[in-house]
């Protein structure tokens, strides 16, 4: 489905990453897993075109997504949740998503059913986004992309700072859309998230793929984690 | 004629600078606030309405009514799609860099100014009014007997400046519409809060940019139209409706629409009053006073929100 080939990626005069190459494929979870600067949420931006790529390709069923312009690239069925969850922090909880909404052209019927998934929201529909409490809007940043109807949703790391309940709900919310056969690319830094959600593991070092494995070879193999993030 | 009559004709005099002046500034503001881009050549678009409207009146014959409307609503379409070329051939391709924006606006300023010159001399030249009815407005006078209803010899105004004022106050209603009520406002605001989310939620910022600043240059056009039939049109007067519009918008605090309005009305005003009780000078001295102070005490302005 999505397939990033030998990228590389700079900002400015520093370069972040080096001949990366990547695939995913419908309904499957590819954990990305890292050090913090090791390039996974430039590998995000990346595909998203808010980083330009100076060489290789990205594309998504063989079409080449690194040559359309960055805001037509959630035309083409991808959806990102960035790190820190970067709401309109003065629009309401309701024009948030209809910003995602309006990216996908969907209507009422998304709307209701993105909101069945965070019943919470919906109580909360007309308050501001900066209002709401940091699980909240956790909520609202995967609601307004789950808007877009994504065919892939790219999450950076999306548990970061909440409780135990929110991560589970956001751990649910990611089943279902395996389930409906949504391609997910997950940037976190819970190995036990990683461990039992994840399909594949790509792990991430100094802007290069060194090894990608699949979720059981990391259960298998907690050397692994020792190698490339440093924790027991 | 007594103080308070006096003071009420300033106050007049005040509120059609400020509403002309909150068009203009409100303008700068939502380019500055959504773009982050200083438009020094704001004041030059403002001059361009005023210039164009004087051309439009001058082709179209008839009760000048005709003229005025065709310049009210031709003016400062022409001055927005000019704009918008602007945008596309300067600012993109600078990639609105926040420097260097501001030396390419001063470049815009120089080209529109000396343009106009060459083109249109440098006579002012005189727009007149659609309408323009000498009005008496009454005065309360407290006698023995309570308050009475008097007419003071001066005091008085005309149908037009009335009409600039409620002009004015239309015009910014339907500005608060288009941002609070339509797709468009929210898509504007959306890229004004992070415009690179707005982009990663299918949002073309830069078109969104090139119809801001269109906006933000047209709504300048449509000031000075309304208040050609009172200052003339004259290829220099862009000078100070943009000094003017950034007292305004650092003092109602930068890209804040409504600390533009208000700021907007408190400089208006001021301006209007001091001007007819003592100078334009001194206005112009107290109002930048007043930002001194401001960016002292409160860097961010009376509405903006401080840099986090």
């Amino acid at each position: 489905m999505l397939a990033i080939n030998n990228i590389d990626v700079a900002y400015g005069n520093v370069q972040v990453l080096f001949g990366l190459s990547l695939h995913v494929k419908r309904g499957e979870l590819l954990c990305l897993l890292g050090r913090n600067g090791a390039g996974k949420t430039t590998t995000l931006k990346s595909i998203m075109g808010l980083v330009p790529v100076r060489n290789g390709s990205i594309s998504l069923d063989d079409s080449a997504l690194n040559t359309l312009a960055p805001h037509k690239i959630p035309g083409t069925g991808i959806a990102y949740v960035p790190q820190g969850r970067r709401l309109f922090s003065e629009l309401s909880v309701k024009q948030n998503m209809d910003i995602g909404l309006m990216a996908s052209g969907a209507g009422t019927e998304t709307f209701e059913s993105v909101l069945d998934m965070f019943p919470r929201l919906r109580e909360r529909l007309r308050q501001r986004a900066e209002t709401l409490s940091g699980g909240e809007q956790q909520m609202l940043a995967m609601a307004r992309a789950l808007c877009m109807k994504p065919q892939l949703i790219l999450l950076d790391e999306p548990t970061e700072g909440l409780q135990p309940s929110m991560i589970s709900l956001i751990r649910d919310v990611v089943e279902q859309l395996k389930a409906q056969n949504v391609a997910v690319i997950l940037v976190e830094q819970n190995v036990e998230t990683v461990l039992n959600m994840a399909d594949r593991v790509a792990f991430i070092e100094h802007g290069r793929n060194p090894e990608t494995v699949s979720g059981q070879e990391l259960q298998a193999n907690p050397e692994l984690v020792r190698r490339y993030l440093g924790v027991e | 004629m007594e103080f308070g009559p006096y003071l009420f004709i300033a106050s007049l005099e005040g509120a059609i600078t400020a509403a002309v002046l909150a068009l203009t500034a409100v303008g700068l503001s939502i380019v500055f606030g959504i773009m982050r881009v200083v438009n020094v050549a704001h004041g030059e678009f403002f001059m361009l309405g005023a210039v164009i409207a004087w051309w439009i009146t001058s082709l179209v014959g008839g009760h000048p009514a005709y003229g005025f409307v065709a310049a009210l609503i031709i003016a400062p379409i022409l001055v927005g799609i000019l704009a918008i070329v602007c945008d596309h051939l300067v600012l993109r391709r600078i990639n609105y860099d926040p420097e260097r924006t501001i030396v390419a606006t001063i470049g815009l300023l120089y080209v529109i100014q000396q343009t106009t010159l060459m083109t249109f001399g440098p006579e002012a030249r005189p727009v007149e009014a659609p309408f323009n009815k000498r009005i008496a407005l009454p005065w309360f006078e407290h006698t023995e007997q309570g308050f009475a209803l008097t007419w003071p010899w001066g005091l008085s105004t005309t149908t037009y400046k009335l009409a600039v004022i409620g002009a004015a106050v239309f015009i910014l209603i339907l500005l608060w519409v288009l941002m609070t009520r339509t797709k468009f406002g929210l898509i504007m605001r959306a890229t004004q809060l992070d415009s690179e989310m707005a982009q990663a939620h299918g949002i073309p910022v830069n078109r969104v940019y090139a119809m801001v600043f269109g906006l933000g240059a047209g709504l300048a056009a449509l000031g000075a139209v309304l208040i050609v039939p009172i200052q003339q049109a004259h290829y220099l007067m862009g000078g100070d409706p943009l000094l003017l519009s950034f007292i305004v918008v650092i003092i109602g605090g930068l890209g804040s629409v409504v600390g533009t309005i208000v700021a907007a009305l408190f400089i208006g005003m001021s301006d209007g009053i001091i001007s007819v009780f003592f100078s334009p000078t001194l206005a112009k001295i107290i109002a930048t006073l007043a930002v001194a102070f401001v960016l002292v005490f409160r860097p961010q302005g009376l509405f903006g929100k401080p840099e986090r």
